[in-house]
């Protein structure tokens, strides 16, 4: 046998992590916008064309984001579309996870729900926006119920299979040794679908940041997607930017937060992985 | 008068399914009796699929039977209970429990106080060799590990017999083989009845005193085998010729009804 020399790598190992790969990936691509909107603004075109009505570069974003935290409009927005998130998503929990566990429960409910859910699914909240501003309003209220209609099938359906997928032999175990009904119900199905139900979370909050903006572009007073509307409107891209940066890292935070409640509430899980779950991720 | 004597009474039990096809009911077994004095071994064995779990299950009252009685103790069985312990096959921990709570578990449910109930588990756990351990979750343990976790949650309710669903079936041979010998070390200090359900001929004769031999579906009992090697059995009694030849002979009488239900299945246009 030969031994072959192993060549030394060129990068040390803590810049070869995969968070650091990320972060430089995030930079790179932070740096080449920068770079090329200065470029850019050396050109005849950018004057020709008005090109700063259309773009804006990183920094000038960083620079808006301060003028409008400090004239207090920025927390306005925020706290507007935030309050609608936190209605309609916690209206979204409380409905569609009792919903969902009954329809895997019980089969008659099942059949009488199902072709509703179904549909109400397949229709894109973006069509029904309009017509719940007709009936309800501008305000946080009708906004609301838009995010509500984006973030509840997920955790509905999530919550189906995972108490669908429930282990039989689990529930047998309970049983077994005596268990009540009741007792198999928070000993089991609870424990074994909750990491079903985070997955089912997870994708709602995605669909819930969506189901904000496009409700406050319908109509809207204040909030982010809001204030995205307004000055796209007055080509103002600075502030159309900083909405949006704003709403992507709400949506990434609170995707990090329910991983970070998965792997606390359900540790075993990850090393389950290899069981099925269905992830429900229509549109 | 033999019922008195007799820790676990079945009585022409019987019971079958309704097919999902055709609504024509099967058959699993029916016209089975035998009794179980105190502190015995007995095991079952059959042809694959002749319903030996699905005995067990019934034993435990987790599935209701058709006709006969079941009686442990002189009382009819109705209901899973306490008086029962039942150590599943594989991967029936409570994922998300660690070794101590979920061998609590069954004191959990009869609503014994946690404290309590965690003292008493110590020493389970300590009985089946797992010391140190209280704080792991399932999937830290090996395949052996966690049945002998699935075996203190069945011994810690105190039961008047156990059964046993096939524990060491996915074990690798030589796990299966240091799990044999310690159960029956613990079976000698518990002095429980047992009833252990397996596939292997020469797992059942180690551990029994007697072996109860199903036929094919629909399943009789074909005949109930005596074992006669003295006690304590060390891992070489396996070799002795006492032991092989009653390998053989239930070996015999087990691939006769599998050939029997094979036949069968043929003309059925199963096969």
């Amino acid at each position: 046998m030969k031994s072959v020399a192993k060549k030394a790598p060129l990068l040390p190992a803590w810049l070869r992590s995969s968070r650091m790969i990320a972060a430089c990936s995030v930079i790179i691509g932070i740096a080449i916008w920068q770079l090329g909107y200065e470029g850019l603004a050396r050109t005849y075109y950018f004057k020709a064309y008005a090109i700063n009505h259309f773009f804006a570069s990183p920094w000038q974003v960083i620079q808006t984001f301060g003028e409008l935290y400090r004239s207090g409009e920025l927390l306005r927005h925020c706290y507007f579309s935030f309050l609608e998130f936190v209605y309609g998503f916690s209206l979204a929990i409380v409905v569609g996870i009792p919903i969902g566990f009954l329809m895997a429960v019980h089969k008659k409910i099942n059949y009488y729900l199902d072709p509703w859910v179904s549909c109400i699914y397949a229709t894109p909240t973006v069509a029904l926006a309009p017509i719940i501003m007709v009936w309800f309003g501008l305000g946080i209220f009708p906004n609301s119920l838009v995010v509500f209609l984006g973030a509840v099938f997920p955790i509905l359906l999530n919550t189906y299979t995972g108490i669908k997928s429930v282990r039989e032999n689990l529930i047998n175990v309970v049983r077994a040794f005596g268990g009540s009904p009741l007792q198999v119900f928070f000993k089991v199905m609870i424990p074994d679908a909750t990491p079903a139900i985070i997955v089912g979370l997870r994708l709602a909050v995605g669909r819930a940041v969506i189901s904000v903006a496009v409700a406050e572009l319908f109509g809207s007073e204040a909030g982010l997607g809001f204030m995205v509307y307004f000055y796209s409107q007055r080509f103002l891209p600075g502030p159309v930017f900083v909405g949006i940066v704003v709403l992507v890292v709400f949506g990434i935070l609170s995707f990090l937060a329910l991983e970070k409640i998965q792997s606390w509430l359900s540790p075993w899980y990850t090393y389950q992985l290899q069981r099925q779950v269905y992830r429900m991720e229509v549109e | 008068m033999e019922i008195r004597a007799s820790k676990l009474v079945v009585q022409n039990l019987r019971k079958s399914f309704r097919s999902q096809r055709s609504e024509e009911s099967i058959q699993v077994f029916e016209g089975i009796s035998f009794a179980v004095h105190p502190s015995e071994f007995i095991s079952l064995v059959g042809p694959s699929g002749c319903g030996k779990t699905t005995f067990l299950r019934i034993l435990d009252g987790l599935i209701p039977h058709d006709d006969g009685e079941i009686l442990l103790d002189g009382k009819t069985v109705i209901k899973p209970g306490p008086d029962k312990g039942f150590v599943f096959q594989e991967s029936s921990l409570l994922p998300w429990r660690t070794v101590m709570d979920n061998v609590i578990l069954g004191l959990e449910l009869q609503g014994v106080d946690n404290s309590a109930a965690r003292k008493k588990a110590e020493r389970y756990i300590a009985l089946v060799g797992l010391a140190g351990f209280e704080h792991h979750y399932p999937h830290e343990l090996s395949g052996g590990m966690q049945q002998r976790v699935n075996l203190a949650r069945a011994l810690i309710v105190d039961p008047q017999v156990l059964l046993m669903d096939e524990p060491f079936a996915s074990l690798d041979a030589q796990t299966r083989e240091i799990m044999q010998a310690e159960l029956l070390k613990m079976w000698n200090h518990t002095k429980k009845t047992v009833i252990f359900v397996t596939h292997q001929i020469e797992e059942a004769i180690y551990l029994s005193d007697r072996v109860v031999v199903f036929s094919a579906r629909p399943a009789r009992i074909r005949e109930i085998v005596k074992v006669d090697i003295p006690r304590p059995r060390s891992l070489s009694v396996k070799r002795s010729k006492e032991f092989l030849d009653l390998a053989d002979h239930v070996w015999d009488i087990i691939q006769e009804e599998v050939l029997k239900s094979m036949g069968r299945e043929r003309e059925e246009g199963v096969l």
